[in-house]
């Protein structure tokens, strides 16, 4: 009866000795280990807009918008803190040597309007030259023509596309027909596009 | 005497789950307790078989807040049983850190809730005080507090860095000297014994009858530990002991949860310090048609899944038994005999996840009376003091 007594005393003096426990949290910022997963953001110069990381989200919180509209077409990736569960299977997946989406130490990610919990980068996309449908983002057809090198000679999409960025190939000379003619087939096409060249004309 | 019944729930306050209990009580003494669960279909399952079987971890991993290793543990344990594999040895270990670390935490949790349904809110920081330690050991090894999102079938999807290992080993060192004064202050007290002591009989046989899990039934001496008796993971490769308490009470499922917390540092010391190296994944590609089965002894007993897969990338069915099915049936045998303020406690004991839903309520027939959660748990703390009032203790 008295052991637990005296022990508690002793608890109790050393707890006057000491500093409190709990940290001053709002006045004095919370670091976190450098292991902690926390918001995961796209870096837009190494993301090329392949659409991995939508495709392997467990929790469906990336998503993705083509504006083709305009005069420069944009592909808008939309990562929505509110429904990310953290997991790391996006950075896992990046085919940009994992860094084109990278989870970061950031965890104060409250928001006061759901609406508003999500976080957006544009990529350049490259469409069809005849039909105008999304074929990739710029960057990720120069990541495949790269990837692949010479090999990028047996797709018109793929060396053409180089060509342009390289600036070899005049930019400006676009057929205004849509005539699936021979001159088609050397052309910066979307696969249906492709076909269809391949197919009708001799 | 006239009878009445309590009922608790749907939302039962001491637990995650929405489960009702219908206490029958003659004055002050629960005669009787009816307990019904499946009043809440999350519908879990179903979406773990539209997940592909990567994805459907973190699904599972959701299914319990605290024992959010146990789950994906018994999932990918299932998923490797179809191919069937062996996982590599690192990532075995890995598991096996994870999954123990979780232990400690999770009966850390318990016994803070214990405390303060007992009136020991002392205890109650003091042990989530520790917890946190434990928390920051798992956010340096995983990356996280809580849902660590390690696993996958086939090994486990991050590796622990060689550098953290250090810094963990030495906060897990920490711990131990706060974990002996914390047993200490919990075996030496006279007020704990009186309280906890003879209330919640669970004997042997009953333990086997309604086939108690866990902690429940080691507690009443049934030595039953997925871990020993079919090894998996890095359990066979550690040397620990099994605890098994004869005292059959809520006093020996207490020792048990404390005396496990010491098996589990043990454990995770060691592998920490043995950590083979080599591969952490198999990089399985497909899944062939087939059926598997994975259990993980759980903090709360022997979780258990049965996947099926039809060959494509996502289980056909997906079955989940989580250890607190197979122990919410020992209360029939616990609770009657004992007063309401131990039936709070005797409820807790079997460590059902708490619920931060208190939508409890207490009526006679004629609806006169009202408790609500926080009425009985006020119930149980007075008890305490009364014992301590009649023992001398101020």
């Amino acid at each position: 009866m008295k052991l637990p007594k005296i022990r508690e005393l002793l608890e109790a003096v050393k707890a006057f000795t000491h500093k409190p426990y709990t940290s001053k949290f709002p006045f004095q910022p919370h670091e976190p280990y450098p292991s902690f997963r926390g918001q995961p953001e796209y870096n837009v110069d190494k993301c090329l807009g392949c659409l991995t990381c939508e495709e392997i989200c467990p929790a469906e919180a990336i998503a993705h918008q083509d504006n083709t509209n305009g005069s420069a077409p944009k592909r808008v990736m939309i990562h929505y803190t509110d429904t990310c569960i953290f997991c790391g299977c996006c950075e896992e997946a990046c085919i940009a040597d994992h860094e084109g989406i990278k989870l970061s130490n950031k965890w104060e990610l409250a928001f006061f309007e759901r609406e508003k919990a999500f976080e957006t980068i544009e990529k350049d996309l490259q469409l069809c030259e005849i039909c105008g449908s999304v074929i990739a983002c710029k960057d990720h057809l120069k990541w495949i023509a790269e990837k692949v090198g010479e090999l990028s000679f047996s797709s018109p999409t793929l060396y053409q596309f180089r060509f342009k960025s390289l600036g070899v190939v005049d930019d400006n000379i676009v057929s205004a027909v849509k005539d699936y003619g021979r001159s088609d087939r050397v052309k910066i096409l979307c696969a249906r596009c492709r076909r269809e060249t391949t197919l009708t004309t001799a | 005497m006239q009878k009445s019944v309590i009922s608790i729930g749907p939302y039962h306050p001491l637990q995650e789950e929405p489960e009702l209990f219908m206490l029958t009580v003659e004055g002050e003494t629960v005669v009787d307790i009816e307990v019904s669960i499946g009043y809440n279909h999350r519908g879990i399952e179903k979406l773990s078989e539209r997940c592909n079987f990567d994805q459907s971890t973190f699904v599972i991993e959701r299914i319990c807040g605290i024992c959010s290793t146990s789950h994906p543990f018994a999932y990918t344990r299932a998923v490797e049983d179809i191919i069937p594999v062996e996982v590599p040895e690192r990532a075995r270990y890995i598991r096996t850190i994870i999954a123990e670390g979780e232990r400690i935490h999770s009966h850390l949790l318990w016994y803070g809730l214990a405390g303060h349904f007992l009136g020991y809110n002392t205890v109650y920081m003091w042990m989530w005080k520790l917890r946190e330690e434990i928390l920051d050991v798992m956010e340096i090894l995983s990356g996280n507090r809580n849902n660590y999102a390690m696993f996958k079938p086939g090994g486990v999807r991050r590796d622990i860095n060689s550098d953290d290992i250090p810094l963990a080993l030495k906060k897990i060192d920490a711990i131990i000297p706060t974990l002996d004064r914390l047993k200490k202050a919990i075996l030496d007290d006279p007020v704990l014994h009186a309280r906890l002591k003879g209330i919640g009989i669970l004997t042997k046989e009953e333990a086997v009858d309604y086939c108690a899990l866990g902690p429940t039934s080691r507690a009443s001496g049934v030595a039953r530990d997925v871990r020993k008796d079919a090894p998996y993971g890095a359990y066979d490769r550690v040397d620990w002991d099994m605890i098994v308490t004869e005292s059959c009470d809520v006093w020996g499922k207490a020792v048990v949860r404390l005396l496990e917390m010491y098996e589990s540092i043990k454990i995770v010391k060691t592998c920490l310090q043995n950590l083979p190296g080599g591969e952490i994944d198999l990089n399985i590609k497909s899944i062939p048609p087939g059926e598997g089965i994975g259990a993980h002894e759980a903090p709360r007993g022997e979780t258990f899944h049965y996947v099926r897969s039809d060959g494509t990338n996502r289980p056909a069915r997906h079955k989940v038994r989580a250890s607190t099915f197979m122990n919410l049936p020992t209360l029939k045998a616990t609770v009657p005999g004992s007063s309401i303020s131990d039936a709070t406690i005797i409820l807790a004991a079997i460590d059902p996840c708490y619920c931060c839903t208190e939508r409890m309520a207490v009526r006679s027939r004629e609806g006169k009376k009202l408790y609500g959660g926080q009425e009985l748990i006020r119930l149980s703390q007075e008890k305490t003091k009364k014992i301590k009032r009649e023992m001398g203790i101020k």
